[in-house]
């Protein structure tokens, strides 16, 4: 049994590429899902019955369904649904998209119903709107309080993005498991690929653990 | 229509999988929760970093690596199903053990105090008076696990495992309609883990006045 | 339930009622919260509701801006019904200004940026224009040096105190109190009532729900004594707290230690 460690430097490069790529697949689909999911929670306070129940279905569509078969159906259906052929990047970004989005709607949902109806009243009492009220009362202490639950969310993205490597990413799963292939060096690489995803995540489940703390003796 | 057996076998296997490692995560995060609690001061920390290491990998790497690496390591291998179980325990019991020392710990120091006025030894307090609590704080949370496993047995088809996700995908490729396959596949999931997610948010509402202290 | 009302002694009675309750019914899943209250306030006037607890109080201060619709009666503000559409309420809650129990201040947002929030969400007016118009309003209750600090960072009293100059800032036609210094600790209430008697003087029209019987007696200009949702009394304060003609009254009254 000989293990040669060396093919993790020779092939360092792809590695780093594909962990630039997991990055931005995270750093994009939150970008897409937190905006994404204060629409979801908004909807889904609102007195059309339409937009709530809407965004209602779409929450719980979302919350039973394993991430790795939504991206495999948005990957054979998006190309006939939307006539267009997407590259695998966007169709991932998409998936992730969806799936975040959802659990992020229900995030926000639950921070907005968590501030006092009295800071509402106070908003109405000042003749301000619903909606003046949601955006200057409500939202921007709502956000403030959900900050520790987005980071876990943040953190669980990250690992999720391993699983765009089925539909043939560049991420740094699809790259660790390509070199694999290529070299025939399997402890190798898949123990690097655990490495640096390990070395990537610890540091940030330990700063989501410290967020956890420090905001939680606030209240 | 003879994929739908063939489809039939994986959803067997999906749920066998899902409720063996269910089973197990409990079992060994039990433990190793208990053991972080109570246990000598020496053992926590490489719990500590076992939990926080598979807090910090993807579940897609773990499955991977116990199924094609762990072999060439120990000499010993694992058919895919077991492997699967393996890997998935592995993961899924590092977030019960945090569960369960969330749950002990949320109980009020004065409830052990209590128990110790009355004459009890520490494990008799921990057994009667602490852990009924701490298990019912801890029912909703294990039922989440419960649906985030189910899920995450999908993943096991990529190391061959054929359960559901893993024959919708051969279905799918062989016959010239995989969307429909797909769709299908996702109404199934639907309808198993709608009740979980369900069930879930109902015991949330019960135990929450339980909960309270 | 109406006593005798002496409306030529009441202050303001030369012009019409700024308010005027007509047989005002609220229920609450199957409890009915006001049976058929019927008063009216004067320009001007001071009108403090006293009672017990769960008598109505705060839920005809409630119904009186549109925080909750009555079921049954009418509520005339100038002249005219209060609307039942949200917009419509909305325009009239401009012209009200509520001071809460719990103050209610943004905490997310300074002193001066709960006051300005009003004027310029509300009214439109630039940035400077609002903060001039603030800082004067701070001024005038005492806490123009604390324009900058963060609700956390004041004390009880004064976040009351910047909630009160929150309501003016928009000018209103009548002030609603809510048990304003019942969350405040005994240290601090007397700033709070120093500045809601000074408005007093002013001129505002001012209806207060509150238990500081001292207050209702030496400021206000008229009191409603309520008991489960209904008026069992009212009448200037010399009338009520020297010479309670009902029964209820003397009774609470005594509970609360006053000897008058």
């Amino acid at each position: 049994m000989n293990f040669d460690w060396s093919v993790v430097w020779h092939n360092a490069g792809a590695l780093v590429e594909g962990t630039k790529l997991t990055v931005l697949l995270a750093v994009t689909t939150m970008a897409i899902a937190i905006p994404g999911g204060i629409l979801l929670a908004v909807m889904r306070l609102s007195r059309v019955r339409v937009l709530a129940v809407a965004s209602a279905s779409f929450t719980e569509l979302f919350r039973n369904l394993p991430l790795i078969l939504v991206i495999y159906t948005a990957y054979y259906v998006m190309p006939v649904a939307t006539g267009l052929s997407l590259s695998p990047v966007v169709t991932g970004i998409i998936a992730l998209s969806l799936n975040v989005a959802a659990y992020n709607g229900e995030t926000f949902r639950a921070g907005i119903a968590s501030i006092r109806m009295g800071q509402s009243e106070a908003a109405y009492a000042l003749g301000m709107t619903r909606w003046q009220t949601m955006r200057d009362v409500v939202l921007p202490q709502a956000v403030r309080r959900v900050l520790p639950v987005l980071a876990s969310t943040w953190v669980s993205l990250f690992k999720d993005t391993s699983l765009v490597s089925v539909i043939s990413v560049a991420e740094l799963a699809y790259t660790s498991m390509r070199v694999r292939s290529q070299t025939f060096r399997v402890l190798e690489m898949l123990t690097a690929m655990a490495a640096i995803y390990w070395m990537l995540g610890y540091p940030q489940a330990k700063l989501v653990d410290w967020i956890n703390r420090r905001y939680s003796v606030k209240e | 229509m003879d994929s739908a057996g063939f489809l039939l076998g994986g959803l067997e296997l999906t749920l066998a999988l899902s409720l063996l490692t269910m089973l197990s995560s409990l079992i060994l995060g039990g433990a190793i929760g208990l053991a972080r609690c109570y246990g000598p001061a020496w053992l926590r920390w490489p719990l500590v970093f076992y939990i926080d290491s598979m807090r910090s990998v993807p579940v897609f790497v773990v499955l991977v690596w116990t199924y094609f690496a762990l072999p060439l390591l120990t000499g010993v291998i694992l058919p895919p199903f077991w492997a699967a179980l393996a890997a998935l325990t592995a993961h899924v019991a590092a977030y019960v053990a945090e569960i369960v020392r969330a749950g002990v710990t949320s109980i009020r120091p004065g409830q052990s105090r209590a128990a110790f006025a009355l004459g009890m030894s520490r494990s008799q307090a921990v057994r009667t008076i602490i852990l009924p609590q701490a298990v019912v704080r801890m029912l909703p949370a294990f039922g989440s696990i419960l649906s985030i496993t189910i899920k995450d047995t999908a993943i096991a088809a990529v190391i061959a495992v054929p359960e559901y996700m893993n024959k919708s995908q051969t279905v799918a490729g062989q016959s010239f309609h995989p969307i429909e396959v797909f769709l299908v596949a996702m109404a199934v999931y639907f309808i198993i883990l709608f009740p979980v997610t369900r069930v879930v948010d109902m015991i949330y509402a019960r135990v929450a006045y339980l909960g309270r202290s | 339930m109406d006593t005798a009302d002496p409306t030529t002694l009441r202050k303001g009675s030369s012009q019409a009622p700024v308010l005027v309750y007509r047989n005002v019914v609220k229920r609450f899943a199957g409890f009915v919260a006001l049976a058929g209250v019927s008063a009216e306030v004067r320009k001007g006037e001071v009108v403090c509701l006293i009672g017990p607890s769960g008598s109505g109080k705060s839920t005809l201060l409630r119904c009186t801006n549109g925080l909750e619709l009555i079921d049954d009666g009418e509520i005339m503000f100038d002249g005219e019904l209060l609307p039942r559409d949200w917009e419509g309420m909305r325009r009239v809650r401009q012209r009200m200004g509520m001071v809460f129990q719990n103050f209610e201040l943004f905490p997310h947002k300074t002193a001066l940026g709960n006051v300005t929030i009003g004027p310029t969400t509300v009214l439109g007016l630039s940035r400077e224009a609002a903060e001039k118009r603030a800082r004067a309003l701070l001024e005038k209750v005492g806490l123009a040096d604390k324009a900058a600090s963060y609700p956390s960072q004041l004390s009880g009293g004064e976040q009351q105190r910047v909630a009160i100059a929150r309501a003016l800032d928009m000018e209103p036609e009548v002030m609603l109190f809510d048990e304003p210094t019942s969350a405040l600790d005994p240290e601090t209430i007397g700033e709070v009532l120093n500045v809601m008697t000074q408005l007093a003087r002013e001129g505002m029209t001012m209806i207060v729900v509150t238990h500081e019987m001292t207050f209702a007696r030496l400021v206000g200009d008229w009191i409603v004594v309520m008991d489960r949702g209904a008026i069992i009394e009212q009448g200037p304060p010399k009338q009520i707290f020297e010479a309670p003609t009902v029964e209820r009254t003397r009774d609470f009254l005594s509970h609360l230690g006053w000897s008058g």
